[in-house]
Parts: C-alpha cells; structure tokens; sequence
C-alpha cells in the first residue's frame, strides 16, 4: 500500500485506510511510520483527554458520557481504549464497547480498542499515532482511556492535553492516595459514583488532600455520577477551562514532547539491543562468566553498555 | 519489528441474549495470544461491520443461538461485500444444525463451530485461516 495513497484516503475521512494505518503503526510496519510522517505535521487542533483511574472506577462510563455530550454539540468524537495485554498469553480482551451504548449511537464516532503490548506506562506505543491519525481523519475531540494501574500511569499525560482521574468515595484512606500516585498525574479529579454512602465527607477528604501537597495550584474536583450522566455537563466545562490554562503552559508542553520522545526512543532501543545481543559473542562470553559467578551481573551491565556508547556497537574484544 | 497479533470480534447478531458461550470463547482466544473484542448483545449486522472496521480485525465470529443464523449470516456477508471488505474471515458458532452447516459455508463462511466443538478446534481453525 502507498503511504502517499493511505494519507490522502485518511485525510479525505475513509475510515478503512485510518484503521488499517493504526493496525500498522501497532505492528511496526514501515508503511505505518511514513503515514505517519505525512500526518503529523498538520495535526495540533483537537483537544485530547487523557482518562485515568483505578479499575472499576468507571472510566468507560465516563468517557461515555463525555463522548455523548460532545457528541450532542456537533463534535467529531474520536475513543482509543487501551487494555492490558496478558504477560502469560501475549493475548488481549476488549469489553470497553460494553460501556459505550451511548456514545456508539453518535453519528460518526470512531471507537478503537488497543492493547498496550508491553509499553511502560499504560498507554501504548501506538497511542499517539492512532491519536494523530483521527485528527487526520477529522475527529475534534479524542479521548484516550489509559490502562488503570496507578504509580505507572504517567505516560497518558504526555499523549493527552487535559487528564481526567477518576476515583470512587470507596478509594480507601488517604495512605491509599498516597501509595497509588493517582492524584500526582490528573489535571482534573474526578470523584464518581457519589450515590454511595459517605460519598460527601470522602470527596472533602481529597479536596483537603489536594490542598496540602499541590500548594497555591488547585486541581478541581468534580463530582459526578456517570451512570446517571450527572456532573458531566460540569466536567465538560472544567475541561474546557484546564484546556485554555493548558495552553499558555509553553515551557510545560515542551517538556511533555521531549519527555515522549526519550521514552520511544528507549523503545527503539531495547529492541535493536536485544537483537544486537542475541548472536553476539562477547555478550555471550560475559554471560556465561555472569553465569558460573565469575562477574556480577550490575558490571557486566555497564561494561556493556559504556561499549555501546562508545562504539555504537559491542566490540568483539573489550580493552 | 513488533508481530503481527491475530485481532478477533466476537459479535452477538439479532435478538438472543444468551452470551455465556460467546465470553467463554472470547476468554478462551484471549489465552490463546490473540486480542478479542466483544460487541455486547443485540448488535445489528451494521454495528458489527462498523465495529470490525474501526478495529481492524482479522476475523469476525458470529454467536447465534436464536436459529436465525441463516438470514444473519447472509445479511453480514452482503453487508461486507457491499462496502467491499473482503479480507476479513467469518466463522460462525452457537446453536447451528448440521443441516445448515454447508449452506452457510456457501456463503463463504470459513468454519462452523456447534455447541460442543473442542475449543482447541476453533482456535486452530482460525489461526490457520488467517496464515491463508
């Protein structure tokens, strides 16, 4: 397939061809890369939202939610839902469709499930690609559902404008916050479920929490419950505010795209050393005295690595 | 180069609510390294077309226990040939008998799957399918 070809269908909003292109960036086919590079450039106007959170807390319905309001104000709406893959089987199970009824019935939404494949930080490699290529493809607001895992979570906020935490009055105690990371990453937080007893004196809680680590910088807190639709119209209009704050932080957004660059280029880089590895024989050599005790394994980790930098490649004799 | 994974929709047609067999099977691909998606219940075949489109996938089983197999499968197979999808595959599961099988393999389904096929059956026929 001509990526000149894909670029132009995606552009001209052929479904097919964006869907195929994401399926190639998430395989690592060149193709994919070239679509890409062409898109990119004339991409930067949507607004994307990042949604974190605890599992269960009810982030697809959240989204669904938001996809629908949006969706009901004459806006392009674009879903990535991203779910583990299996350590064990490699394989992955997407049930977030389950909970987007709502937003399924929005003329021209386009939902697409990913599996994060392994990728650091609960989003996946693919994420801002699949992003980019429905902006391409004419998508005004999109909305990225991250893994929900906690302390790794950072990574959404590098693809994301504004990031949505969801939690739930049932989050435990305030040394549960403190462990989970969550409220470190959320530009917004959004406390759901308040149809549960002691929903009230829970979400004072975290506003209070709020308070004393983030200083004079308030993150809102909006309380909502999503099942009902309730907070959200609130929730569209807190985001529309973070948005505009959002985008007079310059030093900030620089920051993110280099922080997302060096992160895929580490990517890049565990795989090619992999590969470079395998058949090498000073690697194997080392190994094998790792192995027998010989050497620990933290020198031989550096040796190899100061070679490498030096040389760009593992040298068949180390000096 | 990141592999290629074997992408599944795991659909549920018409008018049944009976989903048991069609989660067991999504699971059951799930550990067998592929990446599932399930439509939910009461989906109508453009739903389903709609849903295998924006996911890419490489196959789409259909779970029909209602006995309206026939008409759903041709509708699907229509439906793809109209907007000119012809690279996904479709196997078809749920209550289906014997009777019908050859009829809808016509239709150009790859496999029929009767309530009762060894689950490893399913998993290498679709992986085969999809090496094809």
């Amino acid at each position: 397939m001509n990526p000149n070809d894909l670029a132009e269908r995606i552009i001209s909003g052929d479904e097919k061809a964006a869907s195929r292109a994401i399926s190639m960036i998430e395989n690592g086919e060149e193709t994919g890369f070239e679509v890409l590079s062409k898109l990119y450039p004339k991409t930067g106007t949507s607004f994307r939202i990042g949604v974190t959170g605890s599992p269960g807390a009810g982030k697809s319905t959240i989204i669904d939610r938001l996809a629908f309001c949006y969706g009901k104000k004459g806006k392009k709406i674009g879903v990535i839902a991203i779910d583990p893959t299996s350590i064990k089987t490699k394989g992955a199970f997407f049930g977030d469709r389950l909970r987007l009824k709502n937003a399924e019935k929005i003329e021209g939404i386009f939902i697409r499930s990913m599996a994060h494949r392994g990728f650091s930080g609960g989003i996946s490699k693919a994420a801002l690609g699949a992003e980019c290529i429905l902006e391409a493809l004419g998508k005004e607001i999109i909305i990225v559902e991250s893994v929900g895992v906690g302390q790794t979570e950072l990574s959404i906020s590098l693809i994301s404008d504004v990031v949505i935490t969801v939690l739930t009055p049932d989050f435990g105690d305030e040394i549960q916050l403190m462990k989970a990371g969550l409220l470190d990453i959320g530009d917004i937080i959004v406390m759901n479920k308040m149809d549960i007893p002691n929903a009230e004196e829970k979400a004072k809680d975290i506003i209070h929490y709020l308070e004393s680590i983030k200083g004079e910088i308030s993150v809102p807190l909006v309380k909502t419950i999503a099942r009902q639709g309730q907070g959200v119209e609130l929730l569209i209009d807190t985001l529309e505010q973070e948005r505009e704050k959002k985008l007079k932080e310059e030093k900030e957004n620089k920051e993110k795209i280099k922080t997302l660059v060096i992160a895929l280029i580490k990517e890049e880089m565990e795989k090619g050393i992999e590969e470079m590895m395998e058949k090498n024989i000073t690697f194997n050599d080392l190994l094998a005295q790792v192995i027998s005790k010989k050497l620990d394994p933290y020198y031989m980790a550096r040796l190899v690595v100061s070679n490498i930098l030096k040389n760009g490649k593992l040298e068949e004799t180390l000096g | 180069m990141a592999e290629k994974r074997i992408k599944v929709l795991v659909a549920k047609p018409g008018l049944d609510g009976h989903d048991r067999g069609a989660k067991v099977i999504a699971l059951a691909l799930k550990e067998a390294g592929m990446e599932v998606i399930y439509t939910g219940l009461h989906k109508t075949i453009d739903q389903i077309v709609n849903i295998a489109i924006q996911e890419d996938v490489d196959v789409i089983g259909l779970s029909i226990m209602s006995g309206a197999h026939i008409p759903l499968t041709r509708k699907l197979m229509e439906k793809l040939k109209e907007l000119g999808i012809q690279d996904k595959k479709i196997f078809v599961g749920g209550v289906i008998p014997s009777k019908d099988i050859p009829k809808l393999k016509e239709m150009g389904v790859e496999g029929v799957f009767p309530g009762g096929t060894p689950i490893e059956e399913i998993i290498s026929a679709i992986k085969a399918s999809v090496k094809k």
